[in-house]
């Protein structure tokens, strides 16, 4: 009889505690896939290979301008200042003779 | 040991003539009213001429290796040391190229140097120049014909050769 009264104890029906539900719920959530750490790197990569390219692509463009500006300042220049020499070294002829 | 050290001590003054920090030019230039800094070569002379595509007028731009051009100019006299000229003059010397110029009268002085002329090509030239209230350092290596300057104009640069004070473009590039 101990045995009866034994099982019957151990399998009496009990009210879940209170929390059970939301920690069953917890467990068993699935992530969204679009909430996976995974999938947010994934999505930051390719975004990185679209916008990354033609941002340095542009950046190179603006250098080579502003490299091309100065290179044809850099003659003028250059120009000018032969104009210069050719005119001292003219000057310096004529006075010796 | 001592003679390795000595051999070294000797070896390196002749590395260091090898090369030189244009960029140390700048110094010369901390009181000037104007200045225009502009060195190019390398990958950023290769993007400019890049630039410049087929025009047959900026070919010649393509056989450019450096370009390096520092001018100051000053309100006073005196205003800049020219033992800081040194180590520029030093550094064309030791390149080995043809002295073609030299000028000097009141305190003042033009040289120009010329590069030597590589598989019928010229080369490139260096004129230091020296005035009271200007100095100008030119260095442009490569290959170079004087008459290439003078398409400039028909790539939208105007001829400027006329007016001295004209010489700086008005936005000095400073580095």
């Amino acid at each position: 009889m101990n045995l009866e009264d034994d099982l019957r104890a151990a399998l009496r029906r009990e009210p879940a505690p209170p929390d059970f539900t939301a920690k069953v719920m917890r467990r068993t959530r699935v992530v969204s896939i679009w909430h996976r750490p995974v999938t947010l790197a994934i999505a930051a990569a390719i975004a990185a290979v679209a916008i990354l390219p033609p941002a340095y692509e542009y950046r190179q463009h603006q250098r080579a301008l502003e490299a091309k500006d100065q290179l044809i300042a850099a003659l003028s220049i250059t120009q000018t200042q032969l104009q210069h020499t050719k005119q001292k070294l003219l000057q310096n002829t004529r006075h010796r003779q | 040991m001592k003679i390795a050290l000595l051999m070294l001590a000797a070896t390196v003054p002749v590395v260091a003539q090898q090369t030189f920090d244009f960029k140390s030019l700048e110094k010369l230039g901390a009181k000037a009213k104007d200045s225009t800094n502009i060195s190019l070569e390398g990958d950023t002379l290769k993007m400019a001429a890049g630039l410049f595509g087929e025009d047959k007028d900026a070919a010649f731009v393509k056989n450019l290796k450096a370009v390096h051009v520092h001018a100051y100019e000053f309100e006073k006299e005196g205003q800049y040391n020219q033992a800081d000229l040194s180590a520029v003059r030093a550094y064309v010397k030791s390149l080995n190229w043809a002295k073609i110029l030299d000028v000097k009268e009141d305190g003042e002085f033009t040289e120009m140097y010329g590069q030597a002329p590589h598989d019928n090509q010229p080369g490139g030239f260096a004129i230091i120049t020296a005035e009271p209230k200007e100095v100008t350092v030119i260095f442009i290596s490569g290959s170079l014909k004087l008459s290439d300057l003078s398409k400039l104009q028909n790539l939208g640069v105007p001829d400027v050769t006329g007016s001295r004070s004209s010489k700086k473009p008005e936005d000095s590039k400073k580095d």
